[in-house]
């Protein structure tokens, strides 16, 4: 951790932040879903101003989606890591367009592949997927195998061993 | 197979003698395409070039895998083509999926969706195995083989209830004037 960063970390240290360091310009802060906003507000006003991305995870063992907030600094080029996690079974959370206008698209893509509402975004269109009839396909419950058996048919393979053994000997072209 | 009039076996004499390929690029395979247009192949001594617009095409090629976004596109700029037209798919995510075979968006077969003449396999197929399968669909044209175009007037509704099942609609909308 820089020294910047580390001032940084002490700025933040009102919010009771579980912070790990992953690199020396890679900090991870994970806090609770309801300080996220202010946190990310801080870091914006300090130099962190790019949202490099915004991601989600599901843990399915621990019935909890986790959202990532990425940020960079073009001043020093450090990250930080923002991260919470939130109810799986009614996934919902704020929205951050006002603070990047991009995120509208994250948060569009997320609530695609994982389901998660966010408050104060309106445009949910999907982005990617076109008429799509199924759980969100990213969580781990749903089994892409049994997807696409269903959905899209497959060739049936017939074993000819006599064939096989022909192409294998060079007697006929495969 | 219906027998052609000695007029239509000199079109399709010319025919093989100069296609014009559909330049729509679906998966990674499209990358082993400039090497064999380009002079260490060099594909048009074959009288093969490529083609901007689907009118104009005379084949489309598919190279790699189609989602059912791309597919959907695909059906469209097929239906789009004039009428002697063929299908080359090109690698083995037409064939049977590929790499992709359980994925939740991609399809895992070509010939349910659009008749395919010739199909290249291998992940990639090298621009030797491309020439060799454009050679191969030249001689099909010209015995009156590659009649993917008559297939899929013949058996339309099948073809479209594959589609239907696969993508739910086929209709393309647009997102941004509707």
């Amino acid at each position: 951790m820089t020294s910047s960063m580390s001032n940084l970390v002490k700025i933040l240290e009102g919010f009771n932040p579980f912070v790990e360091e992953i690199d020396e310009k890679e900090v991870k802060i994970t806090i609770s879903s309801d300080k996220v906003v202010a946190v990310l507000e801080t870091l914006k006003s300090n130099g962190y101003s790019h949202l490099s991305l915004m991601t989600c995870i599901d843990w399915i063992d621990d019935n909890q989606l986790e959202l990532v907030y990425i940020l960079f600094s073009w001043k020093n080029g450090g990250k930080f890591l923002v991260s919470t996690r939130i109810d799986r079974n009614d996934p919902k959370f704020v929205t951050v367009k006002e603070l990047w206008p991009v995120a509208r698209f994250y948060e569009r893509e997320i609530h695609e592949f994982f389901g998660v509402e966010f408050e104060g975004n309106d445009d949910m269109k999907p982005l990617f997927l076109e008429l799509w009839d199924e759980k969100p396909p990213l969580r781990k419950d749903f089994d892409p195998r049994d997807y696409s058996r269903k959905k899209f048919p497959d060739r049936k393979y017939e074993k000819d061993v006599i064939k096989e053994a022909k192409i294998f000997r060079g007697e006929i072209n495969g | 197979m219906k027998e052609r009039t000695i007029w239509e076996q000199i079109a399709d004499s010319f025919r093989s003698r100069s296609i014009w390929m559909l330049h729509y690029c679906t998966g990674c395979g499209a990358m082993e395409l400039p090497p064999t247009m380009t002079a260490r192949f060099d594909m048009e001594r074959f009288g093969i070039t490529p083609m901007a617009t689907p009118r104009q095409a005379d084949i489309m090629l598919i190279t790699g895998y189609l989602n059912t976004k791309t597919l959907r596109r695909v059906i469209y700029t097929y239906e789009q083509m004039a009428d002697p037209k063929y299908v080359v798919g090109f690698g083995s995510c037409t064939i049977n999926g590929g790499i992709y075979f359980d994925s939740y968006s991609t399809i895992n077969r070509l010939d349910y969706y659009i008749p395919v003449d010739v199909y290249i396999a291998g992940c990639m197929p090298r621009p030797e195995a491309i020439l060799e399968a454009f050679n191969y669909l030249m001689e099909k044209i010209r015995k009156g083989e590659a009649d993917g175009w008559k297939r899929y007037k013949e058996n339309y509704d099948w073809y479209k209830q594959n589609q239907i099942r696969s993508l739910g609609e086929v209709y393309v909308h647009d997102e941004f004037h509707e």
